[in-house]
């Protein structure tokens, strides 16, 4: 019965969907919103990116959401495993090239990451991407040296410090009769790094946090891993 | 006016703090959340009375439609007060072990999204709160640690990942069409670009997204073991809150965007099936907890009845029930909280805990609609709005949801004369004092409505005018965002 049932409901969304791609003329979206954008960002919000400027700028809630929501997910993760961990990690020590490679190329990826993250308002990349870069950095050595414990505590802390100056940044424009995520600092010449008012201070926090919150999930889903 | 973001992002910073402050700290971080619960509360109260509903406030600055904006008016302003309120009244994280932290951080993050999909005038920033709103809600529903609980947990993550998908798909269908993403913009463009079968397809999308939380019949199927496997406190605040916001999202789609008779149809279709299987359901469940779940979907599915009516009285009718069955259900789940199991353990129960039988026996008079408590009153505007918009359809749908109040009738009475039947002794013990104590507000709030009944129906009327303006609605947009 479940069964049938579940295969009709699959069926009709089937046919809803394939007569709405075949019907659909594609091709032909209107630009409303997008066009004022494409014509309004490099004056109200002077970032030479201008992904940017939809992501910290016109749509910055959203990425409030975004980044709580893998928060969220962190969270929820490391409530489930907290009560699976904790064991002996058993995994052996990485080989010579392994441990001098991963040493070796750790500055690297930080500066790459660091790089990245800072030029999120001028090229293609920001926050997220670099935060990603970050947290291998971060993971490399703990796949070389799986004995090294991680100081969980410390990334907790980089962590809600980032995602907590996300938000009082934002807030902070309350202060002076804006509404929140309003740019606040000076908006500066378009292209330069020092430009966009406090986007790049945004995008700062946002690197952060994410690449703490990937260090720290990927650690503890390697601990528990080890452990059982 | 600004401030009004502050029940969206306070708790979010607290639960980015959170876990870390309890390192340090463990008892500040225990009462951090109801704290910011009450604060919330206040800076709801100082905004409305300062302010005049509706206004619009710009996030960012940028005027929308091209950013996204908070449109608040007095019905976004009730759901804000019913989240802090019913949040604060079932906290789930008073535990004293090592999940505090989390559970604590998790209960913000499903507040401050609950709240945003109230306030938030954008369709794309409803579905990133909604998106957080369901993360948070898994991992609220896993807390358990037990298998029942994962199993549980993994079949809502399914289920909700589908829907969310769905819903993505309407709302870039959506945005295909119009190239916006506000909500009142929508409303003004719709006439000319979604009054056809692709906005119907996309209506029926975001109905089917949107519903998984709302137990729409379809994408319910999770309710029972989600609601019997958590804490008594989630599954109250899911049942009791986070299912109403949901339903607010579908509705001001349906106001604002899609206000057509097939869409109108729909809801009212599911509605109608969602009632009878979910109080069939009910009816034939061995468990208080799957009881009560089943019971759920049977209300919200006449919730959804009610908003299928057109025009003021069907959200007379829609907020009635709402503000109801947030009441009841979360009362009656706190009541359950020990009481989980087979329904015979039940028997002779009122022995045990007169005090808590007494409480079920009121939550179940007015869940039935019994003169004069509340329920009665909120499924007699319901009835009313069906009898008075008098086609065909909407008896047959009157005539279902009268069945089914006898089903739920025989249900409920069935084990409340259980409770109290003669000579038996029953093995259950009292719920916990916290949530004697809950269940006792929630049954004070139930009481107090009875004598309030012509100031509450007044509000009441007024929000439904508000509720229903949908040309209100958009004109908020032309008259100057700040």
């Amino acid at each position: 019965m479940r069964k049938a049932a579940a295969l009709l409901f699959t069926l009709g969304l089937l046919f809803l969907l394939s007569v709405m791609f075949l019907r659909f003329e594609l091709g032909q979206a209107p630009m409303r919103i997008g066009k004022d954008i494409l014509a309004a960002a490099p004056e109200q919000v002077g970032a030479a990116n201008i992904v940017t400027s939809v992501v910290l700028g016109y749509r910055g809630l959203d990425t409030l959401g975004e980044i709580a929501i893998l928060f969220t997910a962190a969270t929820a993760t490391g409530l489930i495993l907290s009560g699976l961990g904790g064991g002996q990690r058993r995994d052996p020590e990485g080989g010579f090239i392994l441990r001098h490679g991963a040493d070796l190329v750790f500055p690297f990826l930080m500066l790459v990451g660091m790089y990245i993250v800072v030029h999120g308002h001028l090229t293609p990349g920001g926050g997220f991407q670099g935060g990603v870069v970050l947290a291998a950095a971060f993971f490399l050595p703990l796949l070389a040296r799986p004995s090294r414990a991680v100081s969980h505590s410390a990334l907790g802390w980089i962590e809600g410090l980032a995602g907590a100056s996300f938000i009082v940044i934002g807030l902070w424009a309350l202060t002076l009769d804006q509404a929140f995520m309003t740019p606040w600092l000076h908006q500066g010449v378009l292209g330069e790094l020092f430009s966009a008012g406090t986007l790049p201070l945004l995008y700062l926090a946002l690197g952060l946090k994410v690449g703490a919150e990937l260090a720290s999930l990927l650690a503890h889903l390697a601990e528990v891993e080890a452990s059982e | 006016m600004n401030a009004i973001v502050l029940p969206v992002v306070l708790p979010l910073l607290a639960a980015f703090l959170l876990p870390s402050l309890a390192r340090i700290w463990s008892s500040a971080a225990r009462v951090l959340g109801p704290v910011l619960m009450l604060v919330s509360l206040c800076v709801l109260w100082t905004t409305w009375g300062e302010h005049p509903t509706p206004f619009v406030v710009a996030l960012g600055g940028f005027q929308p439609p091209m950013g996204i904006a908070f449109h608040v008016d007095s019905v976004a302003m009730l759901f804000a007060f019913l989240v802090a309120g019913g949040a604060l009244l079932m906290w789930p994280a008073w535990t004293d072990d090592d999940t505090m932290p989390r559970l604590a951080a998790l209960t913000l993050l499903l507040v401050a999204a609950a709240t945003g999909l109230a306030l938030s005038g954008d369709l794309f920033n409803v579905y990133v709160f909604y998106e957080l709103l369901s993360v948070a809600s898994f991992g609220l529903v896993s807390a358990r640690r037990t298998g029942a609980a994962f199993a549980a947990g993994f079949r809502y993550l399914v289920i909700s990942g589908f829907g969310s998908v769905l819903a993505l798909l309407g709302i870039a269908l959506i945005y295909l069409r119009t190239g916006t993403l506000n909500i009142a913009h929508l409303g003004q463009l719709a006439p000319e670009s979604l009054a056809d079968p692709f906005g119907l397809a996309a209506f029926a999308l975001l109905l089917l997204g949107f519903g998984v939380k709302a137990e729409l019949f379809p994408v319910n199927t999770w309710v029972p073991e989600v609601y019997a496997g958590s804490s008594a406190r989630v599954a109250g605040l899911l049942a009791g809150v986070v299912s109403k916001l949901a339903v607010l999202v579908v509705v001001r789609m349906l106001v604002v965007v899609f206000p057509h008779d097939e869409t109108r149809m729909l809801l009212l279709i599911l509605g109608v099936v969602g009632v009878l299987s979910g109080e069939l359901a009910a009816w034939s469940a061995k468990d208080m907890r799957r009881m009560l779940a089943f019971s759920s979907i049977g209300q919200l599915g006449m919730i959804f009845i009610a908003f299928s009516i057109p025009g003021e009285a069907g959200w007379v009718a829609g907020l009635a029930l709402v503000l109801h069955h947030l009441v009841v259900k979360s009362g009656l789940f706190l009541i359950a909280d020990r009481w989980g199991g087979a329904l015979q353990s039940l028997t002779g129960a009122a022995r045990v805990s007169p005090f808590t039988a007494g409480l079920f026996v009121l939550f179940a008079l007015s869940l039935i609609g019994v003169p004069p408590l509340p329920g009665f009153w909120a499924k007699l505007q319901l009835v009313i709005g069906l009898v008075e918009n008098g086609n065909g359809v909407y008896l047959g749908a009157l005539l279902v949801f009268l069945a089914a109040t006898v089903i739920e009738a025989n249900y409920l009475f069935r084990l409340a004369v259980a409770m109290y039947a003669e000579g038996a002794s029953s093995t259950v013990t009292a719920p916990s004092g916290g949530n004697r104590i809950g269940a006792a507000i929630f049954a004070a709030v139930l009481v107090a409505a009875v004598f309030l009944l012509n100031p509450l129906s007044e509000a009441i009327d007024d929000l439904a005018v508000v509720g229903n303006d949908a040309t209100g609605y958009m004109d908020s947009l032309a008259g100057g965002a700040r």
